[in-house]
């Protein structure tokens, strides 16, 4: 399927959800559950939308974000937001001009980078979404609308995105958004999201003599550039196994 | 005891092959190579260590003198209140994978898919994956909200979702990490950690579209579902209506007892043929919406990596796949003869087909036995019958299911997703027998 015709493909898919038929209600069973109060609703609708239906009012500055982290935040994720010893780097160096300007990071192509949290997340309210409702790691919902604002800005700051002088609020979060360095690299362009979708691997059905060609077999990581240097592919097919030797031996 | 007899035909993998040492140090400073190396060196010394008898006896011990339970009371009923595993079946525990998180918090331990028959997985043995630390709620304290668009928003206690008629049934949980860990090359030895991320229970619940008629859904915007955890990371997953009205159930009871608190006691969301992150434990909320939510299990995790550096973000089916699971990986054959090629096979679109097995890396292929109900959704056993008379062996399964999708070879499956994913890894995966009976994960490249 050309590109075009897969994404009106995909697109309806993403449509037509609502047309499936719910469940009838059995009599008496509408006495059961009660309408939940405003009060209630407000308590547990905590999320944010990417258009940021949901989002709190308020804001904060990149340095009251700096003063949150410290507190709170840099014992796991370092002062810098860039340590990789409790969890995984949220922001390094590697995001640049060119990436905001196109919305797409392009260290991501690069197997030798170090994938970060801000290089890859494409909407900035997951940021805000997630450190509202779990952060910190061990007493969620403890943190302010306003400081989750200022934690947003000061990451935002770490990866060069804004400035040190910069307040991140409701009213210009929007706008802001239109900054993430990776805001263009995501893709719904696949068969996984509904049952229905079309595979885009689909294994071979051979039985007899198939072609596996020859290879070999690979512990270390480090021994799999080896192996392709070696050509573990050599070899007699003599219909019997593929010759799979281990490429350390070689 | 102690004769040949006793060690049967396969020779168990062993379990306990990492010393507490080595995994200090590997949760100190994570696996490197040479740590790859050590963690090899060490199952080999395990399997060295564990001595076989050479001695037969003409007459079995174990017959001819009649043991201690043959001539002794047995213990009283209600000796354990709630029954356990036998002390010999002790080392058939879940295990975490040394280096692979550094906290225990957020991070997974394994189903010991080597050590299981049949098709449902004990409840004590359901991997686990928490992403918050897991938590034990009262669950009379434990409320259900329904919200977004629908005409009213409700509110279930625990007591009126166990009032409303129920449905029970069998399904397969995966992580979508499963064998994540396999994508760039072979990274672990067993099959409890390249693929002991799934299991399979009888779940027994609501379906979401009676809760969601009850609430009024609004068919004509609704097209998403927000399902939110009621503990500390208080997860969220937006969930495909379609999945959700056709077959998802707030579900309480597990192999028809409550869910135990590791698996979201005392409510979870179940959505068959998706990957685990969208079966929300300690489910406390549901939202109708009309457009995702990207939430942080969507947007910065659980989003795969093609080669050109682009997510694909809301991948959620998992798609079929099957494994050997033995012999396999760390195990060693000890005798020449029949063996009976035992494995899992299961596919997110709908039933199990068929099932081949090859001996020889794929080239060539026989249709395994398939064993026990086939229901959709759902893990099915199959078994192979084999004779190995000492020769070098690859062993592989491949799973074909109802929609005629056949599993991938591994090339097949990097030529195109590359190598640089962690999740939705299905590719068939091949065990290396070799002529001293040993067998290890093996990637043919």
């Amino acid at each position: 399927m050309c590109s075009w015709a897969k994404g009106v493909f995909i697109a309806l898919l993403w449509g037509t959800a609502a047309t499936a038929l719910a469940s009838p209600v059995p009599e008496g069973v509408e006495t059961l559950g009660r309408p939940a109060t405003d009060t209630e609703v407000i308590a547990w609708d905590i999320d944010v939308r990417p258009d940021f239906l949901g989002l709190p009012p308020g804001s904060g500055d990149v340095w009251q974000g700096e003063e949150t982290w410290l507190a709170q935040c840099a014992s796991c994720h370092g002062d810098f937001g860039d340590s990789n010893e409790i969890f995984a780097p949220l922001v390094l160096g590697n995001i640049t001009e060119d990436d905001i300007e196109t919305g797409r990071v392009a260290a991501l192509q690069d197997s030798a980078v170090t994938r970060t949290t801000l290089m890859k997340v494409a909407t900035l309210s997951t940021l805000w979404d997630y450190i509202f409702r779990a952060m910190p790691w061990n007493a969620p919902k403890s943190l302010t609308h306003d400081e989750v604002y200022g934690l947003v800005a000061y990451l935002l700051n770490l990866g060069y995105v804004v400035e040190d002088d910069f307040v991140l609020s409701d009213s210009n979060i929007a706008a802001t958004q239109a900054l993430m360095p990776n805001r263009n690299g995501m893709s719904r362009e696949h068969g996984l999201w509904s049952v229905q979708g079309e595979p885009d691997v689909r294994g071979s059905s051979c039985v007899r003599d198939c072609d596996v060609g020859d290879g070999c077999y690979f512990f270390p990581a480090r021994l799999r550039d080896e192996c392709a240097r070696q050509s573990c592919r050599a070899g007699p097919r003599l219909g019997a196994l593929p010759r799979v030797v281990d490429c350390a031996k070689q | 005891m102690g004769t040949e007899a006793d060690q049967g035909h396969l020779q168990l993998a062993p379990e306990s092959f990492l010393s507490t040492d080595l995994i200090n140090e590997i949760q100190r400073e994570g696996i490197d190579s040479g740590r790859r190396t050590l963690i090899r060196g060490a199952i080999a010394a395990a399997t060295a260590a564990i001595a076989v008898p050479s001695v037969r006896a003409a007459d079995d011990p174990d017959i001819v003198n009649l043991p201690s339970w043959t001539r002794s009371l047995g213990k009283p009923v209600v000796a354990n209140p709630y029954g356990q595993p036998s002390p010999f079946e002790a080392n058939i525990v879940r295990r975490q994978s040394p280096g692979l998180t550094r906290t225990d918090q957020s991070s997974v331990s394994f189903t010991p898919l080597q050590n299981l028959f049949g098709m449902i997985t004990p409840s004590g043995l359901h991997f686990e994956r928490h992403h918050q630390g897991w938590v034990d709620i009262d669950p009379r304290r434990h409320r259900l909200m329904i919200n977004g668009l629908v005409k009213t928003p409700l509110v279930f206690t625990m007591e009126e979702l166990l009032r409303m008629p129920s449905v029970s049934r069998i399904h397969f949980l995966e992580c979508g990490a499963n064998t994540g860990l396999e994508w760039g090359n072979v990274a672990v030895p067993t099959v409890q950690y390249t693929h002991g991320m799934l299991s399979a229970s009888e779940f027994t619940g609501v379906p979401v579209s009676l809760l969601l008629e009850r609430a009024g859904i609004d068919r004509q915007r609704a097209k998403v579902l927000l399902a939110e955890g009621a503990d500390g990371s208080s997860m969220t997953r937006t969930i495909n209506l379609e999945n959700a009205l056709d077959d998802a159930l707030v579900a309480y009871g597990q192999n028809g007892e409550m869910l135990r608190p590791e698996n979201g006691y005392p409510l979870r969301l179940v959505v068959p043929g998706v990957q685990g992150v969208s079966w929300v434990k300690w489910l406390r909320r549901l939202e109708v919406g009309d457009e995702p939510w990207a939430t942080k299990d969507e947007a910065a995790h659980y989003v795969d990596m093609m080669p050109d550096g682009t997510h694909r973000q809301y991948t959620s089916i998992q798609e079929a796949k099957s494994v050997i699971t033995a012999p396999s990986g760390g195990q060693k054959l000890l005798k020449h003869g029949y063996y009976s090629v035992t494995g899992l096979a299961w596919s997110g679109r709908g039933t199990v087909e068929k099932v081949e097995v090859s001996v020889d890396g794929g080239r060539n292929w026989r249709p395994a036995r398939v064993e026990g109900p086939v229901l959709p959704k759902a893990l099915t056993r199959f078994q192979y019958d084999w004779v190995w008379q000492g020769e070098e062996t690859l062993l592989q399964s491949r799973v074909t299911d109802s929609t005629g999708y056949a599993q991938p070879s591994r090339a097949e499956l990097i030529g195109v997703r590359g190598t640089r994913s962690i999740y939705h890894n299905n590719a068939i995966q091949t065990w290396r027998v070799g002529s001293d009976g040993e067998v290890h994960n093996v990637q043919l490249g």
